[in-house]
Formats: structure tokens, sequence, C-alpha cells
């Protein structure tokens, strides 16, 4: 950007003055643009999660508000804006007001660092994913703040459990994604992306770019469970059922935004969301390859637009597929309770993530990368990462047969739509609403049903 | 070596659980819905698919009310109202009032049971959303009509098609209430 | 904002007014719990926010008019209150009701046993964050709600029964959907056994927690499933041998402290799934025998009870649930008291919450399947 901004200014003749002036222009577009983005994947989030629930519980979710409902997250929005900003008498307010900005700040910030594609990156740090460690942990300065600052003991309680709880799952989340470092030899998140396949010894079309075997998920054992500890860690940073301790809704109520509503309860919720992509995208880039491509190498990428697309899409799919876990996690499991939360992390989390540290060091040290052994390994690690999806699928269909119910594939399940009848309608609701006026279109008398 | 076991037994355990708990959710998403997307996208009018003996909102064929008043005798809530005078010229006994409180009422169907020549009934209409409490109170008499005979046992009664007089009666939710404030004896115990 | 109780720093509490308006206290009830951080110190249960005088409403009701605010009871078992006001009636009229009947008031209530455990069992879970198995349950639910429409002509208020028998007949049809629902519901207790049951987190945070001894149990005069759990072999349909019930075969489950100690909120839970699966094989059983013949005994039409006091309990989903009537000679009753099975398991909760966390309460009044109107009346 810098050069960019140089670009201008020499080529318009001006003092270098207006460069510092174009730069800090050209950041403001970058974040206005960044932010939208985010805004909107939470959004369409919200909707995805909806969805879901619903299939998940049987029911249909929403489907009345634009194309299968797919504009329901814009209603709610607008609907949040337009409600009454609420605060209680006798609240901290300036703390009550700043808090939700701590916690979209904390979020929205950590969207510079993410990697959507090969060039389509913010800011490519060179600390990328320390950056990302440390700007998310305002939100828990944030929930703190509402917990505090809302003069309610439910809030209290979920802003003080959140804070004990981010602050202690950073530990095992760090210490998983220190073991993908040590792989990838950088902090930087398109370093690390670029290190599951683009490396010199992956001169073959079948050990190019984002094969699977390629992936550090499937590195070797430790970096496989090294995985499962920094999810279910961000899912807990994240409060996330099971870990929704802090909102927990059957204890506290609501935790810490129960006395927000309106908009400053939305930057809450769009937080929650936004941080859900946020971890999906960070485990997409450590383990599952980002944005690379099965057989090309990052280098045939760069030069192709079609192919920085495919990148793109490929990078979004896979960190929707973990967004959709994190929903289908919420939908399906209860809640730890505090004790077992700290249990669970201390006794269970923090051991495994510093064996698997340890694991991946000698791992490193032992076997030279790109030796048949290192080969070997990945691709054991592949089948068996396959083998358990193909028994989870099998589970599945079994769990189908078992109730004696029919497989049904219309996964958006537009419901059963009637043709529209005046009579009915008028029936229901009474002559001004829809139903007159189409009686009056079509001259139809209304008609009895019954 | 009994607690690294035991340890290691809660991960597989919590694994195993959870796996298979995640699998039904997961299957779930193959399989219908079962949500009924009442009013507007119901297969067909949800009131056509109640059972016979499903308690709706009441109704009385005016036609056939003896004027036993059983049914207010029976009612536990006093939600229906019954008045029966005799006309002093021709000696008749006319039905001058009856009243049902739906919004009173509680369904039970104690009144349908004692009424002897079943002209009361449970319709199937449940749609009885009104703008107004005081058009919950159904009149079923507009002017003074004598009252029918008792039919003999077992002898069939011809009545009006269930839920019609009803449906007629609750028609138009949105109208207008009368412009002058109802009665108080209209409205009965409504208060 | 937050003030200690009492002015030494050393004791001081956090009073948490938990309710009447809080999600997990299933209706209005409150609770005024002491707290030491997230540990409770005390949790008192306060009563009476949905107090409706059903009690009292029977005073100026005749003896059949008053059946229909049994219903009302509890919303969720109101085939037995239905059930015990009835044969508290007839054993003051001295009259029998026909097989037939005996037989459709079992099946009406082994139904009811049902839809009310899998409310329990699916509020359980949600108190614990998981909601899905609930509404997987309440699916199910819907299915019993409609065959009670079909039956009875009502969801949630049945009024099916009368004094001497019942009010409506049922057909073959209606017995061959009985016959499918078992069929199905069979296999839906099977996967929700391996969607929630042994869940980990679930048995983590359900077993161990809140342990009633049997003599605590039956002490504070605990009924049905909560005593059972607690390893008190107690069944009113078993032992009081009432209705057809000495006909049909069927186990009584009792706590046997699977994953933690007999008496935990995980056996309150377990003992819920096993009795729902003895329901099913009650019902089977009356699909069976079921006799041909009247459903309803000659009641005068007026009824007159004679000067008594009879005391009359059924197995309800929550327990013993009784009803004591006195009768003065009159058309309405002298005095109807209730005893439900939600109020005295209300009565433990301050004695087993203290030294539990906040969210150990959600689960012990779910598990302890505590009802507010029935609490109240």
């Amino acid at each position: 950007m810098e050069e960019l901004s140089r670009n201008i200014v020499e080529a318009l003749g001006l003092n270098p003055f207006w460069e510092q002036v174009f730069y800090a222009l050209a950041i403001i577009v970058v974040a206005v643009v960044v932010f939208m983005a985010a805004l909107t994947i939470a959004g369409l989030l919200t909707y995805l999660e909806r969805r879901v629930a619903g299939r998940i519980q049987s029911r249909v979710g929403p489907n009345r508000v634009g194309p299968l409902g797919l504009l329901q997250w814009l209603a709610d929005g607008l609907k949040l804006v337009m409600k009454e900003d609420l605060i209680p008498a006798c609240a901290d307010r300036p703390m009550f007001r700043l808090a939700p900005y701590a916690v979209v700040v904390g979020v929205f910030a950590a969207f510079v660092s993410v990697p959507f594609g090969q060039l389509l990156i913010a800011a490519d740090l060179n600390v990328g994913i320390i950056y990302l460690l440390a700007i998310t942990s305002l939100v828990s300065v944030g929930v703190l703040m509402s917990g505090w600052a809302s003069n309610n003991k439910w809030s209290l309680l979920g802003g003080i459990r959140s804070a004990a709880q981010i602050v202690s799952y950073e530990v095992p989340s760090a210490l998983s994604i220190l073991s993908v470092v040590l792989l990838a030899g950088t902090l930087s998140m398109q370093g690390i992306i670029q290190a599951q396949g683009g490396q010199e010894y992956h001169a073959e079309f079948w050990a190019r770019g984002g094969w699977p075997w390629n992936w550090f998920i499937f590195h070797n054992p430790f970096a496989f469970i090294a995985f499962f500890l920094y999810f279910t860690a961000a899912v807990a940073e994240g409060n996330r059922t099971p870990f929704d301790l802090p909102e927990a809704e059957s204890e506290l109520v609501s935790g810490y935004n129960t006395e927000y509503s309106g908009m400053r309860f939305a930057g809450f919720f769009l937080g929650e969301f936004a941080n859900i992509y946020l971890m999906s995208a960070v485990a997409t880039t450590l383990f599952f390859g980002g944005w690379q491509i099965p057989g090309i190498l990052p280098e045939e990428q760069a030069s192709s637009w079609s192919l920085q697309l495919m990148g793109l899409l490929i990078f979004v799919f896979k960190a929707a597929i973990g967004c959709f876990v994190v929903i289908w996690l919420r939908w399906t499991l209860p809640r730890l309770r505090v004790d077992q939360l700290m249990g669970l992390c201390y006794k269970y989390l923090v051991p495994f993530a510093f064996i698997c540290l340890g694991g991946n060091a000698v791992y490193i040290l032992l076997i030279k990368a790109g030796s048949t052994f290192d080969w070997i390994v990945h691709g054991a690690m592949t089948l068996f990462g396959f083998a358990l999806v193909v028994y989870f699928f099998v589970r599945v269909t079994h769990h189908i047969r078992l109730v004696k119910d029919r497989v049904d594939f219309d996964i958006l399940s537009r419901g059963t739509k009637k043709p529209f009848d005046p009579a009915v309608q008028t029936r229901r609701y009474g002559r001004h609403r829809k139903g007159a006026r189409a009686l009056e279109i079509t001259g139809q008398q209304g008609k009895e049903i019954g | 070596m009994g607690a690294l076991s035991s340890y290691f037994s809660a991960v597989g355990r919590t694994i195993a659980t959870l796996g298979d708990g995640l699998a039904v959710t997961f299957s779930y998403l193959f399989r219908k819905p079962v949500t009924l997307q009442y009013p507007d996208r119901t297969v067909e009018p949800l009131i056509s698919t109640l059972p016979e003996r499903s308690r709706g909102i009441l109704e009385i064929d005016i036609d056939v009310c003896t004027g036993c008043t059983m049914c207010a005798k029976q009612c536990p809530i006093d939600c229906i109202h019954v008045e029966v005078v005799k006309d002093p010229e021709t000696n008749q006994r006319m039905l001058t009032r009856f009243d049902i409180d739906i919004a009173k009422c509680m369904f039970c169907g104690l009144c349908v049971e004692s009424c002897p020549a079943s002209g009361l009934r449970h319709s199937h209409e449940f749609e009885g959303a009104m703008s107004d409490v005081a058009r919950l109170m159904l009149h079923f008499v507009d002017k003074p009509l004598p009252v029918a005979k008792p039919p003999k046992k077992d002898e069939p009664v011809q009545t009006k098609p269930k839920g019609s007089i009803v449906r007629e009666m609750l028609r138009d939710p949105w109208a207008r209430t009368r412009k002058s404030k109802p009665k108080a004896e209209e409205c009965g115990d409504i208060g | 904002m937050i003030e200690p109780t009492d002015n030494n720093p050393q004791r001081s509490e956090l009073v948490l007014n938990m309710g009447p308006h809080h999600p997990s206290t299933h209706g209005v009830l409150r609770f005024v719990v002491y707290t030491d951080g997230e540990i409770m110190r005390r949790a008192q249960p306060d009563i009476g926010y949905l107090h409706r005088g059903i009690e009292k409403i029977a005073e100026n009701k005749t003896y059949p008019g008053y059946m229909p605010f049994t219903d009302r009871i509890n919303y969720l078992e109101a085939m037995f209150c239905n059930q015990a006001y009835a044969i508290a009636i007839e054993k003051i009229l001295g009259i029998t009701p026909p097989e037939r009947a005996e037989f459709l008031r079992v099946i009406a209530c082994e139904l009811n046993r049902i839809a009310s455990h899998q409310v329990t069992l699916g509020c359980i879970a949600m108190d614990l964050g998981a909601f899905t198995p609930f509404v997987y349950l309440l699916r199910e639910r819907e299915k019993i709600n409609d065959m009670m429409e079909a039956l009875c002509g009502n969801r949630l208020t049945h009024n099916y029964m009368r004094i001497g028998g019942v009010s409506a007949d049922l057909d073959d049809t209606w017995l061959g959907n009985l016959e499918g629902f078992l069929d199905h519901f069979e296999l839906i207790l099977e996967e929700f056994t391996s969607l929630i049951v042994y869940n980990e987190i679930l048995v983590k945070r359900l077993a161990d927690v809140a342990v009633i001894c049997a003599a605590d149990a039956v002490g504070y005069g605990l009924v049905g499933p909560n005593l059972r759990a607690s390893g008190v072999n107690w069944d009113c349909r078993r032992d009081l041998g009432y209705s057809v019930y000495p006909q049909l075969e069927f186990d009584v489950p009792l706590g046997r402290g699977e994953r933690g100690t007999v008496g935990d909120c995980f056996e309150r839970f377990v003992v819920r799934v096993e009795e729902m699966k003895q329901s099913c094989r009650i019902l089977r059983q009356c699909l069976r025998k079921l006799p041909d013949g009247e459903i309803q005994a000659k009641v005068p039409k007026m009824i007159k009870a004679p000067k008594a006091e009879v005391y009359s309990c059924v197995e309800g989903a929550r327990g013993e649930l009784g009803v004591y009537v006195v009768a003065d000679g009159t058309t309405k009753p002298y005095r109807v008291k209730w005893r439900t099975g939600s109020f005295s398991a209300m009565s433990i909760v301050e004695a087993i919450s203290r030294g539990l966390m906040i969210a150990d309460l959600v689960a012990v009044i779910a598990t302890l399947d505590v009802i507010a109107p029935e609490t109240d009346r």
C-alpha cells in the first residue's frame, strides 16, 4: 500500500506529504472493506446457524424473508438497530457503552490477518498468528466489562466466568498453535499455508499443493491431536456450547449480555458469530491447507486470476465446514459445569497440548521432511482420518435406519407451497389485509372451507 | 496404574458418546422436517385435519334448542346464559337469550354431554381472535323465538352442519365494534 | 451494587434471586440463593406464585363439575388428576366402573405418563444446555397429543374421565395408531439413549450430584420416580393395586447407581427413561387385554354424596398423587385436598442444595421434576 500511494503521488507530481494522506486513506478503505466483509459473514452465519439448527431439530428454520429466508439476518439486524436503546438505571454508563465496542473490535480487528486467498489478505503480518491470539483477548475484556457495568448479578457471574474461561483456554490454544508453528517454521499466516504443500520437496504432482496429505492435520499423529485440542479450546474461547457458560441460558438467564438490547446486543451477537468464522478460518489456515489447490503450487496459483478465485472458494468452503461443525456441536451437546470446564482445560487439554508440542518437535528432529517415512506417516494419517469420517457416516445411516426413517436430501427444505387462496386469507386475517386486495383483483367471492 | 487407565478411559468414553450423539443430530439433516407451516403453507386447511371429537369453539343450533337450560346448569364456570320466558299471549315458551362467553369457556365439554337435543356442540373452529373481548360473547338469539319440542328417544335430530353457525359469527375479526359501548347485561360477567 | 448480607467481610454472601421469571424454573417459581461465588450456601424455595385456589374452587362446584378443574392442577398429568378424583368420588358413592372403562383409563394414563416424562427428560437436557433432545421428545409428544385429541377432544386439559367411567370410547383405528406409535417410540427411545442419556458431559453433570439417601427420601416425603431413584421400592400401581394394574405385568425401575451413587440426579434421569419403557409394555398388554363392554357405570344425574371422607391416590408421573375428599351430604364437596409430588420434592431442595454450584441447582430442580402449578395448586 505504501508503494501504491507513493506511485500515485509521483504520478500526480504532488508534495511527498500527500503520500501519507493517500496511505491513510488506503488504510481506511481497507478497514471498511474488511469490516463490511466480516459483518456480512457474521450475518450469514446467524442465518446458517438458525437453518442448521432447524434441520437438526426436525424443523425448517427461517424461510420467509427473501429466497429461502436468506435475507432473514438483514431483517433481524434492521430490527435490532431500530430497537430502543436501554441502559439500566444504576449501570456504569460509560463502561456499559464501551463494552460492546471492545468485543467488536477484538473480533473484527483479527480479520485483518485472515488469509481469504493468496493475495486477499489485508495485512500479512510476519507475526500473524501471534497478532490473532493477542487481539482476540480483547473480547474477554469487553465481556468482563459488560458483566460488571450491567449492575446485574447474573451478568457479573457471566463476566467472571468468561474471563476465567478465556484466560485458561488461551493456554492449550496457544500451545497447539505452537505445534503448527514448529512444523511451518513461520508465524505468518500465508507462510503457514505455503508450508502445507508449497515446499521444495513438494515437486511431484501428487505431492504438490493442497492435497489432504499435505495438510498439517495429517502431518503426524501429534498434529492430528493438536487440531482437536485447538478446536476445543477455540470453541471454549468463543463462548460456544458446550462451553457457553458465560451466557448459559438456563443458569445465568443470558449471562453478561442480559441487560443489553438493540444495537449493543447486536454488537455482542455479531462478535460471537464473527468469532466462529475467525476460528474456523484459523483452523483452515493452520491445519487444512488454507487456499491451496490440490496439484498446483502457490507460485502457479499466484499467476492466474481464475486459480486465485478457486483458492478463495476453497478457503471459504473449508471455513464454512468449520462453522457448520461449531453450530452442530452447539445443537447437540449439553453444557459443562464451571469446575468441570476448568478441569477439562488443566487436566486434559494442557497436558495433551504439551505432549503434542514435544511430539511434534521430536518428529521434526528425527524425521527428515520429504523422506519416504515422512510420506508414509502422512498417508497413514490421511487414511485414518478418512476412515473416521466413513465410520461416522456408517453411524449416521445406522441412526436413520434405526427409526425406520427415510432419507430426504431436500436439505434446503422449501416447505409445502400452497397456491394463494384469497378466501382462506380473508377469513383468517380479515378483509383489509392481503386477502382483501387479492379478492378485489380476482373478483372472487370468499368461499368457505372446512 | 488404575488412575491412569481411568483417565484414558474417560477420554475414550467422552469421544465415543459425544461422537454418537453428533451422528444422531447429523442424521437429522437428511430427514424430513415435521413442521406444519401454519397457517399459510399447510397441505390442507388445518381445520379439516382435526379429529372428529376435537373440542373447538362452542355453538348451538338454536332451531333445535328445547330451552331446557341443562347446559347452563352443567357449566362449571357459568359461561352459558340461557333465558326462556313464557309468552303471555300464546302461552308458548320463548327463547329470549342464548349467549356463550367464548372468552370464559374452558372447553371441558360437560355442556355438550348434557344437551338432550344434541344442538349444542363443539365446532372445529379455533381461530377466534377478536379485536374486542366483548365480541367474544356470542349471541345466538337475535329475536325471541319459540323453543323446539324435545326429541323422542333415539330420534335423530336434523341440525345445521357443524361449525357453520359459529364461523359466520367469528367471520370478520377486524370489523369495528359498535360505536356505543356494549351494555353491561350484554357482556355478561366480563365486567 | 452487590451488598453482603451482613457487615462481616469474612462471611459475605451474594444473594441471587433465581426467579420468579427465570428460564429454568419451569413456570413461576423463585429461589433465594445465597452463594459464595459459584458455590451455593443455601437455596430457599419460595412458592405460591401460581396459586389458583383449586382446592377452594371445589367447594363451590358440583362433583362432576369439578372434574375440568383437576386438569389444571398439573398441565402435564391431567389424566392422573382426573383419575385420582374420579376414584375418590367412586369410593364415596360405592360405584365400580366397568372393566373396559378401567382399561381405557389405564391406557390414557400410561400415555400421559409417557408424555409427561418426555417433557421432563427433555427439560433436564435443555436445562443442562442441550436443546435438541427436548425438541425430539416434544415432537413425539405431539403424536400423543394428537391421539389424546382423537380420543377425548383436547390435547392438554383432557377432562376425559367421568365419575363411574370415561367420557368417550375408542375404536380399532385408534388402537392401531397406538400400536404404531409404540413401535415407533421404542425406537426413538433407543435413539434418545445414544443421543444424550450416556453422553459423558450429561453424566458428569448429573452423576453424584445432590445425592438423596433412601432415609431422606422417605423422610421428606418424596414420591414416584424421585423416591425410586433413591432405591426405595414403592409404586402405588403395584403395591396398592388400584384399577386394573394387578392384571398387568410390569417392572418398577429402581436407582442402581449406574454411573454414580444411588439417589443422585443421574439416577432420577435414568429411572424416568426406564419408566417410559415400562409404560410402553403396559400399553401393549392393554391392547391385548382390552375387553368389550360399557364405558360408563350408572350414575345418578345429580350426584349427592353421602357423608364420608376418603383418600384416594394414583401413581402419577410425579409419583403418588393423592386427593382427600370430605363429603357432607350435599351436591358439593365440603373440602378437597390434593397431595402432589412436586410439593414434597420442593421441600428437599433446600436441604440438598447446600454446597452445590449454581449450575447444579438447575439440574436438581429439573431432575426432581418440580412443576410450579402442581406445587402451588
